[in-house]
């Protein structure tokens, strides 16, 4: 036998063979049955040298070993089937990361209409609205007003919003899409109605 | 140079389906998770059988095996924890020689005996084995007795050898194989004849 492949496998046996050459070893020693002896008897000579009291240099362990392995199947058939499974997986990936981006737009929208005004609301605090304080000043028509306190902000989505939905609106369902469209066209009427412009404001203000 | 890349290399064509890789695998370890056993269970031939049943779960959880510890660490595990079982489950069963124990303990090291004696030209073959092994160890030269014995019972890689012994990796590789050689070759004859007795015995 070639004494290079020996001295390999009996590097082997203690670990300091390279990896790639380990590979290639490996095949052969699964398959040669005059390697495996050598294998086999180099466990022996450790065992003696350790002097592994109480153990059998000939026991028949591996030989059992053996007999009870070949009524099993082989791994790759336990590992086939996963691998089979997997692969839909790989395939829905896509999917549910696209359905999740639709449930993330989705309760965005829903949370946006719920921001958006009622039907008939000011959208706009009016800056000088009846019963509001006027600082009087002296001489003076510069005037201030302290507003009163304010029961909750109101939020108008925003065109950059609006226009964003729209361009990205490949991505998001046609029901969604609308919804979030109608409130801001809502949105936009009312505003339009209730907006004052600021001449106006200071004229009630003086 | 990876640590236990050659187990692994074994275990991932076990993994593959190459049952004999881990024939491969059994043969190197089977001396040493007997041992490990032993510190469980006295009897050499109970020992036996539960080393066979921790290399049976070790192969039928390969699978799982991602090489994240050594092959052997990971067997280690399994071969303590089935030991323990079997301990366990032994002591829960009833033993009928428990009064044989209590009344007499010499039939009680009889029955152990005996059960070490089921092959009698096995016990007389191991006895060959390690008085040849000896021998041929003793027969080599100086340098291959100290890089084999500094491997074998020290544990030292190659690298650390080098450094005891002061000479180059590849020297190291150099001596083991040569003193392996050696005592295989003494050995093989032992074999040889020995299973040729042990048919005399039978």
């Amino acid at each position: 036998m070639n004494e290079e492949l020996d001295s390999q496998l009996s590097a082997m046996f203690d670990d300091e063979l390279l990896p790639a050459e380990c590979e290639l070893l490996a095949r052969r020693l699964s398959r040669d049955e005059y390697l495996k002896a050598r294998w086999g008897r180099y466990a022996i000579v450790g065992a003696v040298i350790r002097a592994e009291r109480g153990v059998r240099l000939n026991a028949p362990l591996a030989g059992r070993v053996n007999a009870v392995l070949l009524a099993e199947p082989a791994l790759a058939a336990h590992t086939a089937p996963r691998d089979r499974s997997r692969a839909p997986l790989r395939w829905w990936r896509p999917l549910a990361g696209a359905a999740v981006a639709a449930g993330v737009a989705t309760v965005s929208i829903l949370w946006l209409r719920t921001q958006a005004p009622l039907p008939g609301a000011p959208l706009v605090t009016q800056l000088a609205a009846p019963g509001q304080t006027t600082l009087p000043t002296a001489g003076q028509g510069d005037s201030y007003v302290v507003p009163r306190p304010r029961p909750a902000a109101v939020m108008v989505p925003s065109t950059e919003l609006a226009n964003y939905v729209v361009a990205h609106s490949v991505f998001s369902s046609p029901v969604a899409r609308r919804n979030l469209l109608s409130a801001f066209m809502t949105s936009e009427s009312a505003t339009a109605g209730t907006e004052e412009p600021q001449s106006d404001v200071k004229a009630i203000a003086q | 140079m990876s640590a236990d890349a050659s187990d692994l290399s074994l275990v991932r064509r076990v993994q593959r389906g190459d049952k004999g890789a881990f024939d491969a695998l059994v043969l190197k370890y089977q001396h040493k998770l007997v041992k490990l056993v032993m510190r469980y269970v006295r009897n050499p031939a109970e020992a036996e059988d539960i080393a066979q049943e921790a290399f049976i779960k070790a192969y039928r959880a390969l699978p799982q095996f991602r090489g994240d510890s050594a092959f052997y660490t990971w067997l280690y595990r399994i071969a303590i924890n089935t030991a323990k079982n079997a301990v366990v489950s032994r002591d829960r069963s009833p033993v009928e020689y428990d009064l044989d124990r209590n009344n007499n303990d010499e039939s009680y090291d009889m029955q152990g005996r005996m059960k070490d004696s089921e092959t009698p030209e096995g016990l007389v073959l191991t006895d060959e084995i390690r008085s040849t092994v000896n021998a041929a160890i003793d027969a080599l030269p100086e340098d291959l007795r100290t890089a084999i014995v500094l491997r074998e019972l020290e544990g030292l890689s190659y690298e650390e050898i080098a450094a005891a012994m002061d000479c180059p990796v590849g020297t190291v590789r150099s001596r083991i194989f040569r003193a392996r050689e050696a005592i295989d070759r003494r050995l093989r004859e032992v074999f040889e004849g020995g299973l040729g007795r042990a048919e005399e015995l039978g």
